[in-house]
């Protein structure tokens, strides 16, 4: 057990630094700012501070370290060159106030992602500023709730979720002032066009959804929920977590929607780094454009006099739309983020189709094989479905309500169960309108022979006797750890002995 | 040919087991109306090699500060991060895990960041401190709605809140997205002709629910006012302080002067600008707040053995949880970012981050020696102290000087008329651990060249 504070060597000198450029002594501070207590950091010296952290990432499972079926999280292999690409000074070392004439390579990147994920959502204009799926959620309500001041349409003041949605969305919401509409799903957990319509008048601004939906399936009935939502004037707004399942497919354009985010880090690989950075782009139809915080980039044809900094027959450049809310990160968004997923874009280019083909063969493959697994296994009895369904799309959800009937077997001791066997456990009790649900995504970057081990090792997990299970994990680096304990003596910090 | 899919071959084999024939069966629930008909208009896969061969056209056609002598500031700055943490970093099981929902497999993340917990309240003086914002900017509003959140109860200007009237525009405009969903009034703070603030306008702010300020100011002046805000403001008002970190190794942390939320831009302590993102944000606030503050927290708790473990904890305030009654909307946040800033600091230790923090402000206090000897030059807040940057008043506009200086190879400093449009003639120089001695000396040659350019005109 080694914590970070416990050193305190190296004479503060984990790297050295070369001499300032004037004495110390040649500062002078206003009166009564100098610092009188340095903070208690510890002192390591570099031989300390790399084995301290290679230590800390053994503790940590990643997708390199094994299969990481999370679902809704979309883990798919990161390929390290997009890491290579992330370090070339032309990102990392640039500043967003640099002149356009500076930054022509950045612009042009940027631009081809904004037209990438124009064509393949079906949008109009899309900006990469918000820095993450729910900033975007965030975003994209809010030049909704704009175009509607504008139109003075005040008095929409509500937006409809179903309960199946994303935690992020209502929050998203209400953080923009609007009232919240939760409308039940139906049991099948797909849309109930009922409820829609029961809820669906002039009040409703709009209506956030995604499609495939939290259970993996596909909304057959989106084009008429969005028509109810469009004929009281509403706006559809589409939640881009499930994108991975519809590249090439079809579009949220087609499916009537106004506005859509997307999750850079989870369509299009930027590393999830144990909880970010992330990147949420939005996009939205024409009507929505001028209300995009800016700003965004546009091109024209290069004159003449900026053919040398032109990286192509095109001037990029920048641009405020005109009635925009503003801003929404004070720089250009997660820049660096995007260039990774431009450089993970580019492998598929127009082949993308392909991949979501594969990201909903594995999920569909994988379920077949964790049913076929536990019949082998005897223990078929223990899970069901989350949802009845002939396919579904990139993932797809289990009910262990049988096990905790039968043997007392909750979903969370499967999980503890499936840690113990090397795997990341899937997604737990989300989403809620499945009783102890397990929520499977596989990703198409997982080959046959692990989906089939994977499955083979479900099953057992099953056949293991409940007082053993409940026990599990054991051979993780804790066991079980007591979160109601961490909760009710808080400990958020360390604490030192002079406290 | 695409790549990255392991099953491209087997597709049939694969949909026999399911008693399919063809990919098509797998969106048979997919109505034509809304199919996608043709393919999409997009370049055809690239193989590695190429990609990479075009981001080093496209990302080396940029200008990389490095390449250049730089000046631009401004809320981001250039520092040295050393190369362990890079190496780090990106090792697989930091950079591939997802947020730490099974603590047990994910350990190594969870200590990593309630160690940074720990590093970023010494820092700042407050007890606690959360995993990281997406930004200074967004810190900021977030910490303004927390504010409210906290106050507005017994609050005499309720839902009203006030920040700097010198607050970058692109922050405050951040600020005022965040603010206006809770129907949140910014209203603002003056400043003297000195560049410090106007303690009587703070008075105005007494009964509010919180005060913004920044230290050093957006213009990089140390002000000696700001330790007497919490006296003014009594305890039913936030004093919410942005600091830029590396400063706080010479500076008083805001927490000893009665800040009660500390936020600022992390970048300066672990990561390269990056054209402004990902970069992280420090959130860090006093126990009143913490039931109501936004963003991921890791405890320290135990395992089933009594062994110590760490979890992620107080997540009733959060979105999964509580839904549209969340603190915040935050789910994803920078960790990875964070992680390399708690890198940096336990590499620096505190006389590293002392170390650092002088090598900053001597480059500054150089610089302002130097600039001071050129004919033509004035610098409205020079009785103040700063640290990394400070504003020339140049006896012609901004813009002409960046646009001389960069012809001549320089990234000269920040054309304020962006932030302030009647001060034209107003840049802001930035100076870090990154300027050496002859970086100023060739800003100051050229800026004397380019006054003199300027009278032989008049």
């Amino acid at each position: 057990m080694s914590n970070l504070f416990e050193h305190n060597g190296a004479e503060g000198r984990g790297y050295s630094q070369p001499a300032p450029v004037l004495p110390a002594t040649e500062i002078t501070l206003p009166a009564g700012l100098g610092r009188k207590n340095l903070p208690r950091w510890p002192r390591l010296s570099e031989p300390e501070m790399v084995r301290h952290y290679t230590w800390l990432s053994k503790r940590n499972f990643g997708i390199d370290t094994g299969f990481y079926p999370l679902g809704s999280c979309t883990m798919k292999h990161n390929p390290r060159v997009n890491e290579v690409i992330a370090q070339i000074p032309g990102i990392a070392d640039i500043h967003p106030h640099q002149p356009e004439h500076h930054l022509q390579g950045l612009l042009s990147i940027f631009y081809e992602m904004q037209y990438m994920l124009e064509v393949c959502s079906g949008m109009d204009q899309v900006t990469l500023q918000p820095v993450a799926g729910a900033q975007g959620e965030f975003t994209a309500v809010r030049c909704v709730q704009e175009y509607f001041r504008l139109r003075g349409e005040d008095q929409r003041t509500k937006v409809i979720v179903p309960d199946s949605a994303h935690g992020t969305n209502p929050a998203s919401a209400a953080m923009c002032g609007f009232e919240i509409v939760e409308i039940p799903s139906r049991v099948d957990g797909r849309i109930d066009l009922d409820a829609l319509r029961a809820v669906a008048d002039e009040t409703i601004a709009v209506m956030m959804i995604t499609n495939p939906n939290t259970l993996g399936l596909f909304e057959e009935d989106i084009l008429e929920a969005s028509s109810i939502i469009h004929g009281v004037g509403g706006q559809m707004y589409y939640d881009g977590a499930n994108f991975n399942a519809i590249l090439g497919i079809t579009s949220p354009g087609l499916m009537g929607f106004d506005a859509v985010h997307f999750n850079l880090h989870k369509t299009f690989s930027q590393p999830h780094g144990g909880g970010g950075p992330g990147s949420g782009p939005i996009g939205v139809k024409a009507h929505l454009a001028e209300f995009l915080p800016g700003p965004l980039v546009g091109r024209r044809p290069a004159e003449e006099h900026e053919h040398d900094g032109a990286v192509d027959e095109n001037w990029y450049h920048w641009y405020e739309p005109q009635h925009s809310i503003g801003k929404v990160q004070q720089w250009h968004g997660n820049a660096g983020a995007v260039i990774r997923c431009w450089a993970y874009y580019r492998r598929y280019g127009n082949g993308l189709r392909t991949m979501s083909e594969h990201a909903v063969l594995n999920a569909n493959y994988l379920r077949h094989a964790i049913h076929k697994a536990t019949k082998e296994a005897g223990v078929d009895a223990l899970v069901v479905d989350g949802a009845d369904a002939e396919v579904a799309k990139h993932e797809f959800t289990l009910s262990l309500a049988p096990a905790k009937e039968a043997l007392g077997i909750s979903a969370m001791d499967v999980a503890k169960g499936l840690l113990d066997m090397g795997y990341m456990a899937p997604t737990v009790y989300f989403p809620l309108v499945v009783p102890e649900c397990m929520m499977v995504e596989p990703t198409e970057t997982e080959s046959k022979d692990t989906l089939d081990t994977f499955a083979t090792r479900f099953a057992e997990v099953l056949t293991i006797d409940p007082e053993t299970l409940h026990a599990a994990p054991i051979t993780t680096p804790v066991r079980r750890v007591d979160e109601v304990y961490a909760a009710r003596n808080l400990c958020l910090r360390h604490p030192y002995d002079d406290d | 040919m695409v790549d990255q899919l392991p099953n491209l071959g087997r597709e049939a084999e694969m949909l026999a087991a399911m008693g399919m024939t063809s990919i098509e069966d797998l969106f048979a629930d997919i109505p034509s109306e809304v199919r996608m008909k043709g393919d999409l208009p997009l370049p055809p896969p690239q193989s590695e090699e190429e990609i990479l061969a075009d981001a080093r056209r496209l990302l080396g056609s940029n200008v990389a500060l490095g390449e250049r002598v730089s000046f631009l500031g401004a809320g981001l700055y250039r520092n040295y991060v050393p190369a362990s943490v890079f190496q780090l970093v990106t090792r697989g099981e930091f950079l591939t895990a997802y947020t730490p929902y099974q603590p047990e497999v994910s350990q190594g993340m969870l200590q990593a960041m309630w160690e940074f917990q720990t590093l970023i309240s010494e820092l700042v003086g407050l007890p606690i401190a959360n995993l990281s914002l997406y930004d200074g900017s967004t810190a900021a509003a977030e910490a303004l709605t927390c504010s409210v959140r906290v106050h507005t109860r017994k609050a005499t200007q309720k839902d009203t809140v006030y920040v700097s009237e010198l607050t970058p525009p692109d922050r405050l405009s951040v600020m005022q997205n965040y603010c206006q969903g809770a129907e949140i009034s910014i209203k603002f703070l003056r400043h003297h002709a000195d560049g410090t603030l106007d303690l009587e306008s703070v008075a105005e702010a007494v009964g509010s629910c919180g005060v913004y300020v920044e230290q050093p100011n957006p213009l990089g002046l140390l002000d000696g006012g700001i330790p007497q805000l919490k006296e003014i403001l009594g305890e039913h008002t936030a004093l919410i302080v942005a600091a830029q970190p590396v400063s706080l190794g010479l500076v008083e942390a805001p927490g000893h002067y009665g800040a009660d939320i500390v936020v600022g831009e992390g970048q300066p302590l672990g990561s390269p600008i990056t054209g402004g993102g990902p970069i992280y944000g420090i959130f860090a606030c006093s126990k009143p707040y913490l039931r109501l503050m936004p963003g991921r927290i890791v405890g320290r708790s135990i395992d089933v053995d009594g062994k110590v473990a760490y979890c992620l904890t107080l997540s009733t305030r959060e979105q999964h949880i509580r839904r549209h009654r969340a603190t915040s909307n935050i789910c994803t946040n920078e960790t990875l970012i964070a992680l390399m800033g708690a890198m940096h600091m336990a590499l620096l230790g505190p006389e590293g981050l002392h170390a650092l923090a002088v090598r900053n402000m001597t480059a500054c206090i150089m610089a302002k020696r130097k600039l001071a000897t050129v004919d033509g030059l004035s610098f409205p807040h020079s009785e103040g102290q700063h640290f990394n940057e400070f504003v020339v008043e140049l006896p012609g506009s901004s813009k002409d000087c960046l646009a001389y200086l960069d012809s001549v190879g320089i990234v000269g400093g920040f054309d304020l008329s962006a932030w302030y449009p009647e001060r034209t003639n107003w840049m802001l120089v930035t100076f870090t651990d990154q300027t050496p001695e002859h970086h100023i000396d060739i800003l100051v040659g050229r800026i004397r060249e380019w006054v003199s350019t300027l009278e032989v005109v008049a």
